[in-house]
């Protein structure tokens, strides 16, 4: 791909992120909220290919917009909130929640890497054989640690599912 | 890279603002995701820069813990509409349900 290529892509991925953000966090009804972050993420996982990160862009799409998203939407289903449109979306202090979101979004303002390029990219950067390769190597003790914060969550979720009919 | 940064600022604000100014629980904590998010695009815009891809792994990990987080919140909020119907972050004052 060329240069001009991936600009124009990088530019428009980003644009249309940030308006499936805003209408994200801006819409009343919850399910179109969710999927308009279903779009932000599948968004962000074409950034994810565009800086060479392939693995992650498919780790991206297959679990958090596959998995996470529709666990997501599988309990707004289930609660069924009907009164939800009705009332008003924001709390009333929302002015200084805005005031917060652009301070950190003006934080962006100030983005600026001095430091150059430390090392020519390897070809096979972000494939992966590379990603692979770190997490059963350098990383291999973190990944184990993952795997247990899995299971503390596993064992969590089924105990606060649980908790209603033990005590009946 | 500058652009990168700048755009997960960005998002991460979008998520700040959704997060503090929703009275939805869900929306509240789909927010925290969107948050997730924009650090995961610092993390693998970093990666790149320095063509080094630990900040991949490290971006992976990010992901794991959302997941576990999406769970655990999930039932938690599961739970909490067994004992009081609806959504709302105003209506759950009370540590006893």
């Amino acid at each position: 791909m060329s240069f001009l290529t991936a600009q124009a892509a990088f530019y428009y991925l980003a644009s249309v992120s940030v308006a499936s953000a805003l209408l994200a966090v801006t819409r009343k009804n919850p399910i179109h909220s969710m999927l308009w972050v279903l779009a932000l993420f599948l968004h962000v996982a074409g950034i994810f290919l565009l800086l060479r990160a392939e693995f992650l862009a498919a780790v991206q799409v297959i679990v958090y917009a596959g998995a996470i998203l529709v666990f997501y939407l599988f309990v707004l289903m289930l609660l069924d909130l009907p009164a939800e449109t009705a009332g008003p979306r924001f709390g009333r202090h929302w002015p200084l929640a805005a005031a917060a979101g652009l301070g950190f979004a003006a934080l962006g303002g100030l983005a600026h890497i001095e430091t150059p390029d430390a090392a020519p990219a390897p070809e096979d950067l972000g494939s992966l054989a590379d990603v692979g390769t770190k997490l059963f190597g350098p990383f291999a003790l973190p990944f184990e640690i993952a795997s247990l914060v899995l299971l503390a969550a596993i064992v969590g979720a089924v105990v606060l599912a649980k908790r209603r009919a033990v005590e009946s | 890279m500058d652009v990168v940064l700048a755009l997960s600022a960005v998002l991460f604000g979008i998520g700040v603002f959704g997060f503090l100014a929703r009275r939805n629980i869900l929306l509240m904590l789909v927010s925290v995701e969107i948050m997730l998010n924009a650090v995961n695009l610092s993390l693998v815009g970093f990666s790149q820069h320095h063509g080094d891809s630990r900040g991949q792994v490290l971006a992976l990990f990010v992901i794991a813990v959302a997941a576990a987080e999406a769970g655990v919140g999930l039932g938690l909020i599961i739970a909490l509409n067994r004992n009081k119907p609806g959504a709302h972050v105003a209506d759950l004052i009370q540590l006893k349900g």
